[in-house]
């Protein structure tokens, strides 16, 4: 955690650096990000809960079961549908898909969900129809499960040969 | 986000009460107990990655995106456009109107489906968090694998609905509506 925090940072340094050359807007660049940072604690730490409790709750026998590198293709399909039905932001989500991760989630149900969550999640619907019709969302929804579906199943793979 | 916060509020606090009543106030507390961890550890990461996300909202702003868009087409009209999709600021409420203004832009329509999986499979201000809240691993490797899909939808498109504006999709491929062909 502390070399992510470190390459972060270092990220950061970089672009505020180039925004300071560019544009001049780093300090702008700055107070937006610590703005939207003030604004979505109450969100991060709402879903620190939610993640802490689905940690203690979870039961290593479904996790076994149904998640794990052991559980296949049964893992990535309910990856996928998962990912559709976390219909919440990103700092919401990635806590619980971490959580999933410590309780023993192989990498294809961990692909799967997050691929899942990124082109299914039902947040996107009321946004997506309102813009481009129920049609276009279904089909979008339709077409998508398949790509979901792959993902989860490449990562499946690579952990079965990379990872073994 | 009020909503998102009273679901994730109301949610936590429903399974609090099951872990209570499934394990009493020692699961409560150890659920608690990892939460607190886990905001202590992530703290500066998290300080870290807002800095990085509003660095790349006043790097790359509507106008430089727009200007990408319009130069292109084809195959590298999807890869720019895929790509900008991904880098583009911003939630829902920013990045939904900005796609419907391609109707008025006469952008093609596989300009905006690459755009629109772009933005959901890339969406580059969303890497500090996934890598700091998941695992960086875990985000290297589902960036790889699900690289191509914005580009494999952009040219499913491309293939099936080449003269198709964006919001007419519905056209079958080689099918006129009696605009031009844009962009293409």
């Amino acid at each position: 955690m502390a070399q992510t925090t470190i390459i972060l940072s270092i990220v950061a340094v970089i672009l505020i650096v180039i925004n300071g050359k560019l544009n001049g807007r780093q300090y702008e660049g700055i107070k937006l990000g610590l703005n939207q940072f003030i604004r979505t604690i109450p969100i991060i730490l709402g879903a620190f809960i939610l993640a802490g409790i689905i940690e203690v709750m979870i039961p290593r026998d479904f996790v076994q079961n149904w998640l794990s590198k052991e559980a296949g293709l049964k893992g990535i399909v309910l990856g996928s549908f998962g990912g559709m039905l976390l219909a919440m932001g990103p700092y919401a989500f990635f806590p619980i898909v971490s959580t999933l991760m410590v309780s023993g989630a192989g990498l294809g149900t961990l692909i799967s969900i997050i691929t899942g969550w990124s082109l299914l999640s039902l947040s996107k619907a009321p946004f997506e129809i309102g813009f481009f019709g129920v049609e276009f969302t279904i089909k979008k929804t339709i077409y998508s499960i398949p790509l979901s579906l792959i993902a989860g199943f490449i990562a499946y793979i690579i952990e079965l040969l990379v990872f073994t | 986000m009020k909503q998102s916060l009273i679901i994730i509020y109301l949610a936590a606090a429903i399974l609090l009460i099951i872990g209570f009543l499934i394990g009493g106030s020692q699961m409560v507390v150890a659920g608690l107990n990892i939460s607190i961890n886990t905001a202590y550890r992530s703290f500066l990461m998290l300080l870290a990655s807002f800095v990085v996300i509003g660095q790349l909202n006043v790097l790359l702003t509507a106008d430089i995106i727009e200007k990408w868009l319009q130069k292109f087409s084809g195959i590298k009209a999807i890869i720019v456009s895929a790509i900008a999709g991904g880098l583009f600021p911003g939630g829902p409420y920013i990045y939904y109107p900005f796609v419907a203004s391609f109707k008025e832009k006469k952008l093609p329509f596989y300009i905006l489906t690459s755009f629109l999986f772009g933005k959901y499979i890339y969406d580059f201000s969303r890497i500090p968090l996934e890598a700091s809240l998941v695992s960086p691993n875990i985000a290297f490797i589902r960036y790889l694998i699900t690289f191509p899909i914005p580009i494999i939808v952009g040219l499913i498109v491309l293939r099936f609905f080449k003269d198709t504006p964006s919001y007419d999709y519905n056209l079958k491929a080689g099918e006129k509506d009696g605009s031009n062909n844009y962009n293409s």
